[in-house]
């Protein structure tokens, strides 16, 4: 094969009784691509992997399929197993073997020799600085532990792809970076990587791509860097308290209307359906799934870059008040007007992206 | 790129020598209960109930017995890996899915499970056998093949019990299957007394029920006499053992993957 794709997804379906888990999903990964699965609980990112691997088998209809290698893990589950490491969500060692039994007994699972197992196993305690655990039993090991010694485990047979589910949730920050830096060190030897994480500080150091995905729909797909700057205001403004958020409302309201508000939103390619309710200068535009969570649009157009207008977008969560805008004068200026009330000014980030792609309120999944 | 994963046998037993590894881990508390049980046979049946029953299907009661228990401890220790052992293996330690994301196939790890279920079943019966040995109950002879049998009988209660794994959801239920099934099975299978000598009406019972091939194959080799009605015998373990293998993997195939 001769092109570069290491995994092909088209059109994938997985229901369980009925319920889509995923619907109609499309991706590819490139080789030593770090591509990353993004989404609420539930939005079936751990389907969609297993699905990958063999250990779910997508709904048959003949336009969907997956390619991993070239080859369909309907029918090639072994030869695709063959090529992966695979650091579930779950954890799933060997209670009751040790710390390096476990090793072991997986390298006899890929038919290593007994010498070749030594020295792979020493090397990825080390690498996992786990050698002085070497003898633990697994219930002795902190979950940090536990999950690197996954992901040493996940790594005996020198994968081609390393697809990883939640590595590093519930672990601390420091094991988080190490985890982190490990991870760009396989990178660099040729692997490929498919990552699932609810760190949207993880995805934006790890992936190279990624998707959004929500209701086992695919929301967004792209470089993080870039999917931020082109559907993310690049400034918030968080107030605590929507007292604060008088303050500044007629100020808001004022600049909009005094550089002329339009009621065309600018920052909508990419950003499908369910984000996409920022119609109306400053009108009532309520988020279709939720009440408590609606959605303004102040639009301004500053001189100098008239051509992408300046857009204020006002959002509420209860009594936390978030106003986005590319301008960060004019959200200094609001700031000007709080006088000592609690703020928080900072740039956005992955995860205001995020909510904004799927939303602030818990849908029934989750 | 080549890419040849295992050969199917290195999968098998790669995954039959982590059961080993594990049942070897405990060696004390694993390893002597088999030679403590028939002891305590002994003692209690032998100094007690034998001297009532002086002989029975020709031979010294003890002797009778100890070729049904033979199978017996095999029939057990299998049962117990392929329903308990089993399933907490699948559902509660996950151990099942890790080995799943490696070049294992569903089939490679339950046909692995059969085996070692048979493995026990061999090591079982060795047991017992050794302790008959030691106490002159059986006499060193053929009957050093017995232990094949309980190979045969641990691989298809392996099988059996697998099936019975995949209709269960709550590990108590499989209570139902050894008080319900094995248990009473232990009493109509020619272990305790011949089935010849059960009331008609009872008789075709012990004949569809699986203990009852396996405990007379053992007590041929027991007593060293052979009919030829024993392939039936043994054909009956073989198709039981593929048959209840085939539709466990089948079944259970749809629970692990989803
Ligand atoms: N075996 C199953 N049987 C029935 N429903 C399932 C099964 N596995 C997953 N689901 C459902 O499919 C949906 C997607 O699940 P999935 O585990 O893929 O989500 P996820 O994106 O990995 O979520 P999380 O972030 O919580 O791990 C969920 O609604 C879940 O309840
Ligand atoms: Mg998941």
């Amino acid at each position: 094969m001769s092109d570069t794709r290491v995994i092909a997804v088209k059109n994938v379906r997985k229901s369980y009784g009925g319920f889509l888990a995923v619907n109609g999903l499309s991706f590819d990964v490139d080789k030593t691509e770090c591509f990353g699965l993004l989404g609420p609980n539930g939005a079936g990112k751990t389907t969609m992997m297993k699905m990958i691997y063999g250990m779910a088998i997508r709904d048959p209809h003949s336009d969907g399929s997956i390619s991993v290698f070239g080859y369909d893990p309907l029918y090639d589950e072994l030869k695709i197993k063959n090529l992966c490491g695979v650091v579930p969500q779950e954890d799933n060692l060997d209670i009751e073997l040790n710390v390096v039994e476990n090793l072991d007994v997986f390298c006899r699972f890929y038919g290593m020799s007994k010498s070749a197992t030594r020295d792979r196993i020493d090397y990825l305690l080390d690498l996992m600085e786990l050698t002085d655990k070497r003898d633990s039993k697994i219930k002795a090991l902190s979950g940090g532990m536990k999950r690197r010694l996954i992901i040493a485990r996940a790594l005996v047979n020198q994968p081609k792809l390393l697809i990883l589910d939640e590595p590093t949730t519930g672990l601390d920050p420091q094991v988080r970076h190490v985890i982190w830096n490990k991870l760009r060190a396989m990178k660099k030897l040729d692997m490929t990587i498919l990552l699932t994480t609810h760190y949207m500080e993880e995805a934006f150091q790890l992936c190279d791509r990624l998707i959004i995905m929500d209701g086992g729909k695919k929301m967004m797909e792209g470089n993080p860097q870039r999917l931020l700057k082109d559907n993310m205001e690049h400034y918030v403004l968080e107030l605590k308290s929507a007292g604060s958020f008088g303050k500044v409302e007629g100020f808001l309201k004022e600049t909009a209307a005094n550089i002329g508000s339009t009621t065309e939103a600018a920052t909508k390619e990419g950003v499908t359906d369910k984000a996409g309710n920022d119609e109306g200068a400053f009108g009532e535009a309520v988020n279709a799934e939720t009440e408590t969570d609606e959605t303004e649009t102040i639009e301004a157009e500053t001189d100098e870059a008239a051509s992408k207008k300046a857009v204020i977008r006002v959002e509420h969560m209860e009594e936390i008040v978030y106003v986005y805008s590319n301008d960060p004068e004019v959200l200094q200026k609001a700031v000007c007007l709080l006088k000592g009330e609690d703020y928080y000014l900072r740039q956005s980030n992955l995860e205001d992206l995020f909510l904004k792609t799927t939303g602030r309120a818990l849908a029934n999944a989750q | 790129m080549p890419n040849n994963p295992p050969s199917f046998l290195t999968r098998v037993f790669a995954i039959w020598h982590r059961h080993v590894r594990v049942y070897n881990k405990f060696l004390l508390s694993n390893g002597l209960p088999p030679f403590l049980e028939p002891l305590i046979f002994l003692a209690g049946i032998g100094l007690g109930l034998g001297r009532y029953i002086p002989s029975m299907g020709g031979v010294s009661y003890v002797r009778f017995l100890a070729s049904g228990l033979i199978i017996t401890a095999a029939m057990w220790t299998a049962s117990f890996e392929c329903t308990f052992g089993t399933f907490i293996r699948m559902e509660f330690g996950k151990v099942y899915d890790g080995m799943l994301a490696a070049p294992i196939s569903v089939r490679d790890m339950l046909i692995s499970e059969i085996l070692w279920a048979g493995t026990k079943g061999l090591f079982f019966s060795s047991a017992v056998l050794f302790i008959m040995f030691v106490f002159r109950v059986l006499p060193v002879s053929i009957t050093v093949l017995v232990p094949f049998v309980g190979f045969l009988t641990g691989m298809m209660f392996g099988a059996i019990s697998l099936f019975v794994t995949s209709f269960v959801r709550n590990i108590q239920y499989f209570n139902f299957f050894f008080t319900g099934f094995l248990t009473p099975m232990f009493f109509f299978s020619g272990v305790l007394f011949p089935v010849e000598n059960l009331p008609k009406a009872v008789r075709p019972i012990a004949e569809i029920v699986p203990l009852t091939h396996s405990v007379r194959l053992s007590r041929a080799l027991c007593n060293g006499v052979f009919t030829p009605d024993l392939v039936i015998d043994l054909l009956y373990i073989v198709a039981a053992t593929f048959v209840f293998g085939y539709f466990a993997i089948k079944r259970l195939r749809r629970r692990l993957i989803d």
